[in-house]
């Protein structure tokens, strides 16, 4: 099967209609944490819902867009991360792809390559456009680092692999038990949830 | 305006409101790309103070769009200012010290720069939103060949999120007259987590197999191309508009990476 | 118009078949009432005759459905919307959330159809006045109530033209005032020659509206004829349907001799009521 034609079998028009609820998700369960003063930012559950429930392409493009409108109406600091969250719904939806998200170990497992996988991306976009924070709760700590002496490339490294790393596992736990938990009458619709619940 | 609109347009008649879909979009890209290309570190204060917001108070958004920024940048200006202005390792000339603590110039004005930056393209892109209507745009997007299903996938995202922090409310609402607790420790708050998350997630996302079935029913998955009720007139105004802020942005690229 | 031949369908993940040798040859401009509990198959049903079933969820499907002598499998959905329309049950499911305003919504339709802007107006117009919501063309649909959000689905279904609409329990999900609203609307489209093939568990609608009656169990057709044998038949109790009130007056009152032995039992009020009258006269 061709990449485009694979692209394609993605987009359908239930996956369509999921796409938007999904970028939705990430944004209201996103200020869920943070109201509830959590220290993760679970603003990657649609993202990884949907690169479970359907595929890689269709969860690149709910963290891409998502980050983006999310940044063009709200916070202008999301837009450029857009890369990073497309890197995420990416590559969640590729380990589903090979089998890898059927355990709870593995969904766990998973949330350290994707962290692995989003830092080059995101390091680069928090040190060169940002200057190293992002108004986040994480600035702390990069500031902690300035301050004993690390150079900012490398305080950020540090902050967004820390930062991130508990998010991401504890996201693809949640999105895992949740694809697990829906009722399969929903979730035989779509293409990429028999590798997960199977 | 009606109250069950949840976008972020505010009706009105203004010359912006006149402008092309497109012409607007141009504009928001033209001032985020010279912001972060140009040279000069206030360039993008300029931009914003000298184009954005004058626009906006031709149009009557002044106050919103001076509000929005500063609600959402407040956070990131606060960091930018604290650890650049304080922590920078390039600080050499110092402004200020409070005992350990001192103010340096070169981290000041980068702080100062990025945050302009940011400012400008979120300004510009937020007046673009202010005074054209979603469905007008997308109507311009797909007359350009944006397919329509991507153009859907964009309304809707707007369109729901209102609707989705609404049952969000609700949910939370009804979990906490059953006693659920959302102050406390660290435990006690993770804890509130899933009963929030949960239905609010399988309610979401159980709804779609029937809006995928309603927008099948009206045609959605037809190949080829739409028809529109509302034609979204472009003018010879507006399409010079566009071609003096695609060559803006391009002088400033040029000027920046020139050798 | 419609045309199924011992269709059986198995849902994917499905232990067992939703819909089991359904027969069924419906003529055009017949109003058609589909009854039967939850999980009866009556949603299947609908979803069978508007190709919804296997175009959009699969499974394992044999016998064959045809619309206007057309095999639906070998018709694309967006072909289909042209011949058979369908309403759904959650009012606010329907909106599409890409268009403003009323009369936008009900344009969607038309635009994926690519018909041209100068012949949607006067479409438009028309489908909103057979709604009721002509008032209401500029508001938010996300402004309406749901009886008013529901009328906007149908409109938006009519105005693209189908020859056959499906409504599959429009009113569940509505106050009374909204059923009846949307069900007044449903009725008037009797007059204009339309297939309707209306799914509902309430037998009082069945009776106002139906040219004919079909009852499901277990995905299949048990019962099909005319309103005034399918709804006194006192076996509906069986398929977990809720016999009328005044149907079951009267077999009460027949076994206790005083409704005469050969008067067919009352599937109306109407009927009921003169039924009675007559009885109490005999009475007096």
């Amino acid at each position: 099967m061709s990449l485009a034609n694979s692209i394609r079998k993605e987009f359908t028009t239930l996956s369509l209609v999921l796409i938007p609820v999904g970028m939705v998700l990430n944004i209201v369960v996103g200020q869920l944490a943070s109201t509830l003063k959590l220290p993760i930012f679970l603003d990657s559950i649609g993202t990884m819902l949907v690169a479970l429930l359907v595929g890689p392409w269709a969860g690149a493009l709910t963290g891409f867009l998502g980050n983006l409108i999310w940044g063009l109406i709200t916070d202008p600091v999301a837009a450029p991360f857009a890369l990073v969250a497309l890197v995420i719904g990416l590559v969640t939806g590729l380990l589903a792809r090979v089998g890898f998200f059927r355990q709870w170990w593995q969904a766990g497992v998973s949330g350290v390559i994707v962290t692995l996988a989003l830092a080059p991306v995101a390091i680069l976009i928090r040190t060169y456009l940002f200057g190293g924070v992002t108004g986040s709760g994480a600035d702390f700590l990069t500031a902690y680092l300035l301050q004993v002496g690390q150079d900012l490339f490398g305080a950020v490294v540090v902050t967004v692999i820390t930062s991130n790393l508990a998010d991401k596992v504890v996201t693809a736990l949640l999105a895992w038990g949740l694809v697990k938990y829906l009722p399969q009458r929903f979730t035989a619709r779509f293409p990429g949830a028999e590798r997960v619940i199977g | 305006m009606d109250s069950g609109l949840p976008t972020l347009y505010r009706p009105g008649d203004s010359w912006l409101h006149r402008r092309h879909p497109l012409t607007k979009l141009a504009y928001a890209a033209s001032l985020a790309v010279a912001g972060f290309a140009a040279p000069w570190p206030a360039a993008a204060w300029f931009l914003l103070g000298a184009l954005t917001l004058p626009l906006a108070a031709w149009a009557r958004l002044a106050r919103p769009l001076g509000r929005a920024l500063l609600w959402s940048l407040a956070p990131l200006a606060a960091a930018l200012l604290i650890i650049h202005g304080l922590f920078n390792p390039a600080n050499h000339t110092i402004l200020a010290s409070w005992g350990e603590l001192t103010l340096g110039q070169e981290g000041l004005i980068y702080a100062l720069a990025t945050l302009g930056r940011l400012a400008g393209a979120l300004g510009a892109s937020l007046l673009c939103l202010y005074t054209t209507p979603p469905g007008d745009l997308m109507t311009a997007l797909q007359q350009r060949g944006l397919p329509a299903g991507l153009a859907y996938v964009l309304i809707s995202t707007l369109q729901l999120l209102p609707l989705m922090r609404r049952r969000a409310q609700a949910i939370l609402a009804a979990q906490q007259a059953r006693g659920l607790r959302l102050e406390g420790n660290l435990l006690i708050r993770a804890r509130a987590l899933l009963p929030a998350v949960i239905p609010l997630v399988v309610g979401a996302l159980l709804d779609v197999e029937e809006r995928a079935l309603a927008l099948e029913s009206r045609g959605f998955s037809r190949p080829g191309p739409r028809t529109s009720l509302q034609a979204v007139p472009d003018t010879a105004l507006d399409r010079s508009l566009r071609w003096a802020l695609a060559a803006g942005a391009l002088v400033t690229l040029v000027w920046r990476w020139w050798p | 118009m419609i045309e199924l031949e011992a269709l059986s369908f198995t849902y994917i993940g499905g232990n067992r078949p939703a819909l089991q040798a359904v027969s069924l040859s419906v003529a055009a401009g017949e109003f058609v009432v589909v009854l039967g509990a939850n999980g009866a198959g009556k949603t299947s049903l609908c979803h069978a005759l508007t190709g919804y079933i296997p175009h959009f969820y699969r499974g394992q499907l044999t016998g064959q459905a045809r619309l206007d002598g057309r095999n639906t499998q070998s018709l694309s959905l967006a072909e289909i919307v042209e011949v058979a329309g369908q309403v759904f049950q959650n009012p606010a499911n329907q909106i599409s959330g890409v268009r403003l305003t009323v009369s936008e919504e009900v344009a969607f339709g038309l635009e994926n159809l690519a018909v041209p802007a100068a012949a949607m107006p006067a479409r438009i117009k028309a489908a909103l006045a057979l709604t009721g919501l002509s008032a209401l063309a500029d508001r938010s649909p996300y402004a309406l109530s749901g009886g008013e959000q529901q009328r906007l689905a149908l409109a938006s279904v009519l105005v693209m033209q189908p020859r056959l609409l499906v409504l599959d329990e429009p009113t569940s999900m509505l106050d009374p005032q909204g059923a009846r609203d949307i069900l007044l609307a449903v009725a008037a489209l009797r007059q204009t020659g339309l297939t309707v093939v209306l799914a509902e568990h309430r037998l009082e609608l069945a009776a106002a509206l139906a040219s004919r009656v079909i009852v499901l169990a277990d995905g299949r057709i048990v019962r099909d004829g005319a309103p005034q044998e399918v709804l006194a038949d006192p076996a509906l109790e069986d398929y977990g349907l809720i016999p009328l009130r005044y149907t079951q007056a009267a077999r009460l009152a027949q076994a206790r001799g005083l409704w005469p032995a050969q008067a067919p039992m009352p599937v109306t009020l109407e009927s009921a009521a003169a039924g009675f009258r007559r009885v109490l006269r005999g009475a007096a």
